[in-house]
């Protein structure tokens, strides 16, 4: 459950090495040779950015609602937008005080219009991101149109502009991020408890209304912070994807935001790269691109829930099968005739062949005479060995205990009933995983 | 009545351990609980039955503050509800949750402590012996380490129980416990729950199966929509009392009439 606490302490360390060095010339107190300065200090913020949007995405993707950001984050752009129209102001904090304010009006539109309209949570979401982002539009190609002095470049809240992020505004976005990080590592408990069962929270008296949010007030500030870096279209991604990723390499929460926290800052990292070495290119795209590659390894091959490990052990288990019910066919053929059956008399098509291979190799069954010039056998006569004989009464044995079970267990038990592969492949290794 | 009886101001008579007073809800125009009386006096091992849809789970969850009652009170030892949770351990539907979600067994029943913990303390020492032992008093301490979804219906059932059993309450409500779950499971949670009885704790089950019903619990409610009726087990599954909860279920009745007969020979 500590997983999460090294980043944010480095990220702590970071921020307050940064308010350290007031003159800002050496803002992260290193250099690396060979990475200009300015493109070293909006990699810094950025990661941090891209981490506690992992952090905190990860806590939303738990609690089942990975796309409560995606309305706040369309709303931004309106904020951004009124802010620069109502104080003049252009600098981060202020545009950035202004997408907070609109995102969380955004959020109360969605509460809102599930409440009167009576949609489902899909529709109302899209009506919030639609009005939100049709007015946002509207208002920042107004101000562009108008050529209202210094309203150029908010359309970078669009996509992403991280080129355009000075040392000033990258410690403000550290500073955001590691607060966010802390408060999810300090109650990763309460926010765990409630996303995997919220009745039993509010029984033992958790207040999960405003846990929940304290989470969605908490997904809103890492949209609005992930603004300058991914933009509005694509902020949510740094939400949702990190987390998908991680959740494929882990079955702890702890190790789950932890992972989450450190793909959104490679990611993040990644994009600020890429594109400091492209002018011209948004920031992110190329981030989002980043993180959608790590999860797309990550769904397909991960090791216990990726999708090739799935479908090999599918295979695996239906050629087992498969193998099972040959040997049974064998036992079956042997009894009605002289102990002896042929190849055809048992197999019938592909899957079968393939499952006489396994008894052969596995050597469950054996020819009654190996061919010579002179016997007269038929050639194609087979038994069961005595192996197989011993390996077809085990089956048939733990069948019938598995049957007898099955039968006895009351209706609504039998669905979730699962036979054990070893009653019903020819491998007999006495795994009880899942017999109880 | 109720509101005098205060621990303190009892005198000779005890303080009933949960007391239902006139307790309506209803979801919109639909009543689910209508002016339910219930009063528990004493530890014992308590069903709640009835049939489908008649609202049991809904008692234990107006019980426990999950839906919001339109008339009526809830009273533990004389208290209400905000000042006896610590004293109370809750057994969801198994249903109500996502198997899937990265927690261990262990850490699940870890859960049962953060009530005590209270806000931002982390489990130490004390409250992972409490877990170890509520997992091993269910027969889990070998699958302490594993993944919640790859445990069996009834280890999962019993990973609820063990939940509650770290929360080290008084008074235990369980909703459906043995729905669901192999014979094996049953069995254990049935002992866990005689244990608890044993050692002076009361145990609410809402249950379904009126053939176990007979047997396993002291006393029993039946409940559809209304109290049908209260109290000992014997005195309340008679065939008229059956009759009046489960309407047009004429062989299910036969059979239960059946059970009890047996049980009353043999006692």
């Amino acid at each position: 459950m500590s997983g999460g606490l090294p980043s944010s302490a480095a990220l702590v360390a970071a921020a307050s090495g940064l308010s350290a060095s007031p003159t800002g010339s050496t803002v992260i107190g290193m250099a690396v040779p060979g990475v200009p300065y300015n493109t070293l200090v909006v990699a810094c913020g950025v990661a941090a950015v891209g981490c506690a949007a992992g952090v905190v995405g990860s806590l939303a993707l738990l609690r089942k609602r990975p796309l409560v950001g995606d309305a706040a984050a369309h709303a931004t752009l309106a904020g951004v937008a009124g802010a620069f129209l109502l104080t003049g102001r252009r600098d981060l904090a202020s545009l950035l005080t202004g997408a907070l304010v609109a995102a969380l009006v955004g959020l109360g539109a969605l509460v809102l219009v599930r409440r009167v309209t009576r949609t489902r949570d899909d529709a109302a979401t899209a009506i919030v991101i639609g009005g939100g982002f049709g007015l946002g539009i509207a208002l920042v190609s107004g101000i562009t149109a108008r050529g209202i002095p210094g309203g150029g470049g908010l359309e970078h809240f669009l996509l992403g502009h991280a080129a355009a992020l000075t040392a000033d505004d990258a410690r403000l976005l550290m500073a955001v991020s590691a607060t966010a990080i802390t408060l999810v590592v300090l109650a990763l408990k309460e926010f765990t408890l409630v996303a995997f069962d919220a009745s039993f929270a509010a029984a033992t008296g958790w207040p999960i209304v405003l846990l929940d949010q304290a989470l969605v007030t908490l997904v809103a500030v890492m949209v609005v912070v992930g603004l300058p870096a991914a933009g509005a279209v694509l902020v949510t991604a740094l939400i949702v994807i990190p987390p998908v990723a991680a959740r494929q390499w882990t079955e702890r929460v702890g190790t789950l935001v932890a992972l989450a926290g450190g793909v959104g800052a490679t990611a993040a990292v990644a994009g600020v790269v890429v594109t400091s070495a492209r002018p011209g290119l948004p920031t992110g795209p190329v981030i989002v691109l980043a993180a959608a590659c790590f999860c797309l390894v990550s769904v397909v091959a991960s090791p216990r829930r990726g999708w090739l490990v799935r479908t090999l052990r599918a295979a695996a288990e239906r050629r087992a099968w498969a193998a099972g019910l040959l040997l049974d066919a064998c036992v079956r053929a042997a009894e009605r005739g002289d102990g002896t059956f042929t190849v055809t008399d048992v197999t019938d098509g592909r899957t079968a062949r393939a499952a006489w291979r396994m008894l052969e190799h596995e050597g469950l069954v054996e020819r009654l005479h190996e061919p010579t010039a002179e016997a007269r056998v038929p050639r194609d006569a087979w038994r069961l060995s005595v192996r197989g004989l011993d390996r077809a009464r085990q089956r048939q044995r733990r069948a019938a205990e598995w049957v007898a079970a099955f039968d006895r267990a009351p209706a609504a038990a039998k669905e979730r009933f699962s036979l054990d592969l070893p009653a019903c492949a020819i491998t007999t290794d006495a795994g009880d995983t899942r017999a109880t | 009545m109720t509101d005098s009886a205060t621990p303190s101001a009892t005198g000779d008579r005890p303080v009933p351990l949960v007391e239902f007073h006139d307790v309506t809800v209803a979801y919109g125009r639909r009543p689910v609980l209508w002016n339910v009386d219930l009063v528990i006096d004493a530890p014992c091992l308590f069903g709640i039955i009835g049939p489908n849809g008649a609202g049991k789970s809904t008692l234990l969850k107006a019980a426990l503050g999950l839906v919001p009652l339109v008339g009526g009170t809830v009273r533990f030892a004389g208290v209400p509800l905000a000042r006896a949770r610590h004293t109370i351990g809750y057994v969801p539907q198994r249903e109500s949750v996502d198997w899937d979600f990265p927690v261990s067994a262990f850490d699940v029943v870890l859960m049962g402590t953060y009530g005590r913990l209270g806000w931002f303390r982390r489990p130490g020492p004390a409250e992972r012996a409490s877990a170890r032992d509520s997992l091993a008093r269910v027969g889990l301490a070998d699958v302490a380490d594993r993944q919640i979804g790859r445990l069996s219906g009834g280890q999962q059932q019993r990973v609820f129980l063990a939940r509650a059993l770290a929360q080290e309450a008084a008074i235990y409500l369980l909703d459906e416990p043995m729905a669901g779950v192999d014979a094996r499971s049953q069995e254990q949670i049935f002992d866990v729950l005689a244990s608890l009885r044993a050692s002076g704790r009361l145990v609410v089950v809402v249950h379904h199966d009126l053939r176990t019903a007979a047997e396993w619990f002291d006393r029993v409610a039946l409940i559809d929509m209304r109290l049908v009726a209260a109290g000992p087990t014997a005195t309340v599954l008679t065939p008229d009392n059956l009759r009046r909860t489960y309407s047009g279920q004429v062989e299910l009745l036969r059979e239960v009439g059946l059970a009890v007969a047996e049980r009353g020979r043999t006692s």
